[in-house]
């Protein structure tokens, strides 16, 4: 008979609330009404996940090198006040992006992919900056001394050091996007917005937790891929999580 | 002179202050535009009456309804085929004399009084490019679904409440005997349905009949042959309890009440949302054209 320890019986605890849940929601037909709503949430989560695809791709194709110049010596005068611009750009609320993008660029999927990726491109170029700021300056001596190019630099020692704190940038902004797609279906590229705010508008709150509680488990789900990512490309010897 | 103007301030003041407390009234207003005219206008005349009004619009219809039977919200706006169906259940076809006997009678269990209805019926109705509608040959929603079952593509723009609403989008389909798949169907806000509409990105639009923007963008409204939409008059409802406690508020209402009519209204609704004139400024000129300020 093993003596369960603290977090032992707090996981045990855990399970038994949840095996209750279960039990209630199957008794009340909670989970009946969730099921009715099954085909509006498969269609809407695809259009989520499509929306945040997009933008989140073109996000981190354009924030690397962007970060990555704006890291470069020569830029060091202007970098300063690049990040400060993108450090207030960081502050305006998505929903007055998506706003902003709809006057001109009409309403639907274009302007809501434009939104989300200026909502995710901050992030990412901040965290790839820094990351690359952050290379201990030993290292990149050494590098110089056994006669290195910039570019060989760049690739063998600074992103590679770097990449960590990258990916670090990635996933809070695939989270922050996935958060707030649901914002998109205002003005109207749908998403489970839909369902959240119907829900919201018919005073309906199964529909309203049925937009929101996948949208969650996106969010919950693609932080951990790319964690997984992160885990795998990130070069061992400069890999926190694997050390 | 001075001290006497004073007194005499100062006891207007106090005075103010007591009824203020007697004659609170909480306005509500759903999340469109005729709406937020309405509570706009509703706040400033009661204001100007010396009510102390405070405004909350912006809702969805199921929210406002359900604040106003917990007694958060003292008077708003409603049209009467939406209390019919969608709050009573009824799915009778009624005229529009009956539905509004009926639902006074019906709301009158739940302490929410209507006054007396506007001539203004703002019903949902299904809007189409006037050139695009002309060029398919549809002019009513039988003929739309007959397009739809001869497999035109035909995409549709919805609002979130209508799609779900049980006098909606799928017992409009159901009436009409027609199926539009899923992905043919957008929701949006209100407001975005007629730039959707206008821009090409859907061919049918769910619109307000009294919205200004039917006739400044060319649309066309599609004629309901099988009257499935029951009468939508707009009527001002009020709970009992704030009647009760002011005496005068309903006669006030009603010459609100009578001076709304589908042109009125969808003057005003234009004046907005395609003039860009401030929703508070349009109320406010409303009611002083009518001497009501």
């Amino acid at each position: 008979m093993p003596t369960l320890n603290l977090s032992g019986a707090l996981r045990l605890l855990v399970l038994v609330a949840v095996f209750l849940a279960g039990i209630w929601s199957q008794s009340s037909g909670v989970i009946d009404d969730f099921l009715f709503y099954l085909p509006d949430i498969q269609f809407l989560a695809v259009q989520h996940l499509w929306l945040t695809a997009v933008s989140g791709s073109l996000a981190i194709l354009v924030a690397i090198p962007l970060g990555t110049l704006l890291s470069r010596p020569s830029m060091a005068r202007v970098a300063e006040s690049a990040m400060q611009v993108l450090n207030v750009g960081t502050t305006i609320p998505t929903l007055a992006v998506l706003a902003l993008s709809m006057s001109f660029l009409g309403i639907g999927t274009v302007p809501a992919v434009f939104g989300l990726f200026v909502a995710t491109l901050l992030p990412i170029t901040r965290n790839t900056y820094t990351g690359l700021k952050g290379v201990s300056p030993a290292l990149m001596e050494a590098a110089a001394g056994i006669g290195m190019s910039p570019a060989q630099r760049l690739l063998k020692v600074e992103l590679p050091n770097a990449l960590y704190v990258i990916f670090a940038g990635i996933r809070t902004a695939l989270a922050i996007n996935i958060g707030t797609v649901p914002l998109a279906f205002l003005i109207g590229a749908g998403g489970l917005g839909e369902l959240i705010f119907t829900g919201i508008d018919l005073y309906d709150p199964v529909m309203m937790l049925s937009g929101a509680i996948p949208t969650a488990l996106l969010a919950v789900v693609v932080d951990m891929l790319v964690a997984i990512t992160a885990f795998l490309v990130v070069p061992r010897g400069v890999n926190p999580s694997r050390a | 002179m001075k001290t006497l103007m004073t007194l005499l301030t100062g006891a207007a003041l106090a005075g103010s202050l007591t009824t203020a407390q007697a004659n609170e009234i909480v306005v509500g207003g759903k999340n469109f535009t005729e709406q937020q005219i309405l509570a706009s206008m509703t706040s400033q005349y009661l204001d100007a009456l010396g009510y102390d009004v405070e405004k909350r619009s912006g809702m969805g219809s199921a929210v406002l309804r359900q604040a106003q039977e917990n007694g958060q919200i003292d008077l708003y706006w409603e049209y009467t085929g939406t209390s019919l169906i969608n709050y009573n259940d009824v799915t009778e076809r009624l005229s529009p004399d009956e539905t509004y006997s009926r639902v006074k009678e019906l709301d009158a269990e739940k302490g929410l009084v209507w006054l007396e209805p506007s001539e203004a019926n703002n019903t949902y109705a299904l809007a189409m490019r006037e050139a695009d509608a002309e060029e398919r040959g549809i002019e009513s929603l039988s003929d739309l679904s007959q397009a739809v079952n001869d497999g035109e593509a035909l995409t549709f723009a919805l609002n979130a409440e209508f799609y779900a609403r049980e006098d909606g989008w799928r017992p409009l389909q159901q009436a009409y005997d027609f199926r539009v798949g899923r992905g043919d169907v957008k929701r949006m806000d209100s407001g975005l349905v007629y730039q959707a509409l206008r821009d090409g990105q859907v061919e049918v639009g769910l619109v307000f009949a009294t919205d200004g923007r039917i006739p400044a963008f060319d649309f066309r409204v599609l004629e309901d042959d099988q009257a499935y939409f029951p009468a939508y008059a707009l009527t001002p409802v009020v709970r009992e309890e704030t009647l009760e406690a002011n005496p005068e508020l309903a006669e006030q209402m009603n010459a609100l009440s009578g001076l709304l009519t589908d042109a009125t209204m969808s003057r005003l609704n234009a004046r907005v949302d395609v003039e860009k004139v401030t929703i508070e400024r349009v109320a406010e000129t409303f009611l002083e054209e009518h001497d009501l300020l």
